[in-house]
């Protein structure tokens, strides 16, 4: 009887597997963001799964079943890396029992290493926070060197699918385009912005990369919610300054509130990611939202 | 086209260098040797500063403005593999974790320990030799076992992990396993000394627990680190629309509760029992599946089964007595978290729930009482079960509640009486975690334990708690 019930189990389990292989490349990516820039750099060539939802910050997911059901079937991973998936990606790498997508394979594609990072090798000291000494993890709003990683990006599919390289590499090339045709518009909105409090170290790269000043961040140091202390301290050091606080949805937004209040500046609630189904037209239209919300400190 | 030149200068100023003592040999003069080596040394130091300069500039170069060139858009972007990575270079990912408890109960504190010993159909006493207690925690201050962990790639085709378990009397190691890397079809294979993979909370260390200590099922049926055992593991993802996992476990049998041996040899020959079997005798399969719930959900079910092929008991009342034969266990777990989008946990959930069975079928080996019943038979049967909910109420903070009952159904064969009621606990925990790497605890028990037929002894108890998790960044394991 059981032996027999057995042999049944494992018979239907390998016909379900057999009708879920189909044609394309299975890519699995981290972020929305990620997301974007597979289904912007793959095309039809592609079907993407992205593993945490926009709405939630990436550092503090759990290496959920569902994810590991998403990479045991992955061609290819498209992680932001440097860190910021390291409490959940790694075991969820492991548990997949997929040899293709561990980091050193052409499964594997992290953003993080192909662009060059700010902050990098900084003491790895936990008590400045939850740090990442590898360099800021967060380039995904850098729409420069996101275009960067979607020509990398082209170049890996291509190697996963040599007979789409050119489609690639095209797609590759119409997002740098529509990324640069978009930049000087944004730098010259944003010249001249008196700067930006956010709560977290996720706006460097863009405020790097429009030229404005990051005047402070909400908590005190990363991974740690503000103390009173912290934003009177903060609060007393922008008096007089102009600015504007941004921050994100799954932020608490007591701080922020106080800050903007105080100082009598704008504030934002700006999504750090893109809609799940992002395509390019949606992440450029963030990044607009973000050098108006710069823009509107004035 | 520079690299290359400088490169081949290097080449040959280091075959100018190798071949130099060989002819200040021949010379005999070492002066004129030495001042060639420093000269190519010289020449050697500048080249190499030359080569630095220009890695560093062509660095500057490509960081700076790889946008803005030209020849960038034309030449395909190069993609690497790499990992972005703090950068541990051979060493192994290091944590320790330091783990402090402080209790008193309204017992003299004798209650922790009776918490592992509710009274069942037939349990083994004393025999828990095989255990270093995690329980074991005395009233006042207590320093746990602090935990130091290694893991590592060991080569493309296996990871290693090692855990030992220091204590201020004795280093033992927990666990030390290998892992492979590079299998296909969705297989893996564990071997060495590791937690099995049955039930839900059966593979997690102390320190991810939501209470301080562990629940009375487990605690009761398989010791107070759950099954712990050397062997083999082979795990199954098949690729399905379903998250779905099987394994099967080929263990050595060396448990100190489910499959308890008699040590002492002598005392093995005095009670009739067999000497322990060649391993394994102990093997086990599970089950576990989770529905795509969303982001925002998630669920796993499981389902396991385990056999020991060889159990001895020894009891001394109300006679000696000794028996032996084999036991099964199974059980049924679930779990259930919610994932809000707020920050530091706030409004997070998890439900888990886990049931466990027990039966063993044994013969007496020996019976001071009546010798008689010498080679009768008696099955045992009893079960134990825990449900548990915890809430993230406050940013930072997360309260937890638990039940535990052991005995609900307990049933002997034969002419025994077994009819004598059950053990139950309630646990309430209040956490705060000012980051991910510590945590500070307060929980509160109220136990019923049932310490012979018909006799119980409750209590309540309170513990204090501190988790300290130093080094490398730990797994956020469903």
């Amino acid at each position: 009887m059981m032996p027999r019930t057995l042999v049944l189990v494992v018979v239907l389990l390998i016909t379900m597997a057999a009708n879920m292989a189909h044609a394309g490349l299975h890519v699995v990516a981290t972020t929305s963001s990620m997301g974007m820039l597979a289904r912007t750099v793959g095309g039809d060539a592609v079907s993407v799964a992205v593993l945490a939802p926009p709405d939630r910050d990436a550092h503090d997911l759990q290496a959920r079943p569902s994810m590991i059901r998403d990479l045991r079937a992955a061609d290819l991973l498209v992680a932001v890396g440097a860190e910021l998936e390291v409490g959940w990606l790694p075991v969820a790498i492991d548990s997949s029992a997929n040899p293709a997508i561990r980091p050193g394979q052409a499964g594997y594609f992290e953003a993080a290493a192909q662009v060059a990072l700010i902050d990098a090798g900084q003491p790895a000291d936990r008590a400045m926070g939850d740090v990442h000494p590898a360099g800021n993890p967060h380039l995904n709003l850098d729409p420069v060197r996101m275009a960067r990683v979607a020509e990398a990006l082209a170049t890996r599919l291509g190697q996963l699918a040599p007979a789409r390289t050119a489609g690639f590499r095209a797609r590759a090339q119409a997002f740098r385009a529509a990324v640069e045709a978009r930049l000087p518009r944004w730098q010259a909105g944003t010249e001249g912005a008196p700067g930006v409090v956010s709560y977290h170290r996720d706006l460097d790269y863009l405020l790097e990369r429009l030229d404005v000043a990051s005047l402070g961040f909400i908590e005190p140091v990363p991974g740690v919610p503000p103390s009173a202390s912290h934003l009177r301290e903060l609060i007393s050091r922008l008096k007089g300054h102009e600015g504007v606080v941004i921050y994100h949805g799954f932020d608490p937004p007591r701080g922020p509130r106080l800050v903007g209040e105080r100082l009598g500046w704008p504030r934002a609630e700006l999504p750090l990611e893109p809609a799940l189904d992002a395509g390019p037209e949606a992440y450029l239209d963030l990044i607009e939202r973000y050098v108006e919300a710069i823009a509107s400190a004035r | 086209m520079h690299f290359q030149r400088t490169y081949q200068r290097l080449a040959a100023a280091v075959l100018a260098l190798a071949s130099t003592p060989a002819a200040g040999n021949q010379d005999s003069d070492p002066e004129a040797t030495i001042e060639a080596l420093s000269e190519h040394l010289r020449r050697l130091e500048a080249e190499q500063a030359e080569l630095k300069a220009q890695i560093e500039r062509l660095q500057r170069a490509t960081q700076e403005q790889p946008e803005s060139e030209t020849a960038a858009r034309t030449r395909p972007a190069e993609a690497t593999s790499e990992q972005v990575t703090s950068g541990r270079a051979f060493n192994p990912a290091i944590s320790v974790i330091l783990d402090g408890v402080f209790y008193q109960d309204d017992i003299d504190g004798d209650g922790e320990a009776l918490l592992g010993q509710a009274l069942r159909p037939s349990h083994s006493h004393g025999h828990d030799g095989h255990d270093h207690s995690h329980g074991a925690i005395d009233p006042g201050f207590n320093l746990r076992e602090t935990e130091i962990a290694f893991s590592a790639a060991v080569d493309p085709y296996f990871n290693a992990e090692a855990y030992l378990a220091v204590s201020e009397e004795a280093v033992e190691l927990e666990e030390a396993f290998l892992q492979t890397r590079a299998l296909p079809g969705g297989l893996r294979l564990k071997a060495g000394k590791f937690l099995s993979d049955i039930g839900y909370i059966n593979d997690q260390h102390p320190h991810q627990w939501d209470f301080v200590d562990q629940n009375l099922a487990y605690r009761n049926l398989l010791g107070d680190h759950g099954l712990l055992d050397t062997g083999v593991q082979l795990t199954w993802l098949p690729r399905l629309p379903v998250y779905t996992r099987l394994g099967i476990e080929v263990l050595q049998g060396d448990q100190g509760r489910f499959g308890a041996l008699v040590d002492d040899e002598a005392e093995r020959e005095a009670a009739g029992l067999d000497d322990p079997e060649d391993g394994p005798r102990l093997f086990t399969g599970f089950l576990k599946l989770a529905p795509d719930l969303g982001y925002s959900h998630a669920l796993q079910l499981g389902a396991w089964y385990a056999h020991n092929q060889q159990h001895q008991e020894r009891h001394t009342s109300p006679v000696s007595h000794a028996l032996e034969g084999d036991a099964d266990l199974w059980g049924l777990d679930l779990v259930y978290k919610y994932d809000s989008p707020e920050a530091y946990g706030l409004g997070d959930w998890v439900l888990q729930t886990e049931y466990l069975r027990e039966s063993k079928d044994l013969s007496i080996t020996a019976h001071t009482g009546d010798p008689g019943l010498v080679g009768d038979s008696r099955d045992f049967l009893t079960d134990a079960w825990y449900a548990q909910a915890r809430y993230g109420f406050a940013p930072r903070w997360q309260a937890a509640l638990r039940y535990a009952a052991v005995g609900l159904t307990n049933e002997v064969s034969g002419d025994a009486e077994a009819n004598f009621g059950h053990s139950d606990r309630w646990s309430a925990a209040l956490t705060f975690m000012p980051t991910e790497f510590s945590r500070l605890r307060l929980q509160y028990t109220r136990a019923d334990i049932l310490t012979a037929p018909g006799e119980h002894r409750r209590f309540n108890g309170v513990y204090a708690q501190y988790l300290m998790s130093l080094g490398s960044h730990g797994a956020h394991e469903f």
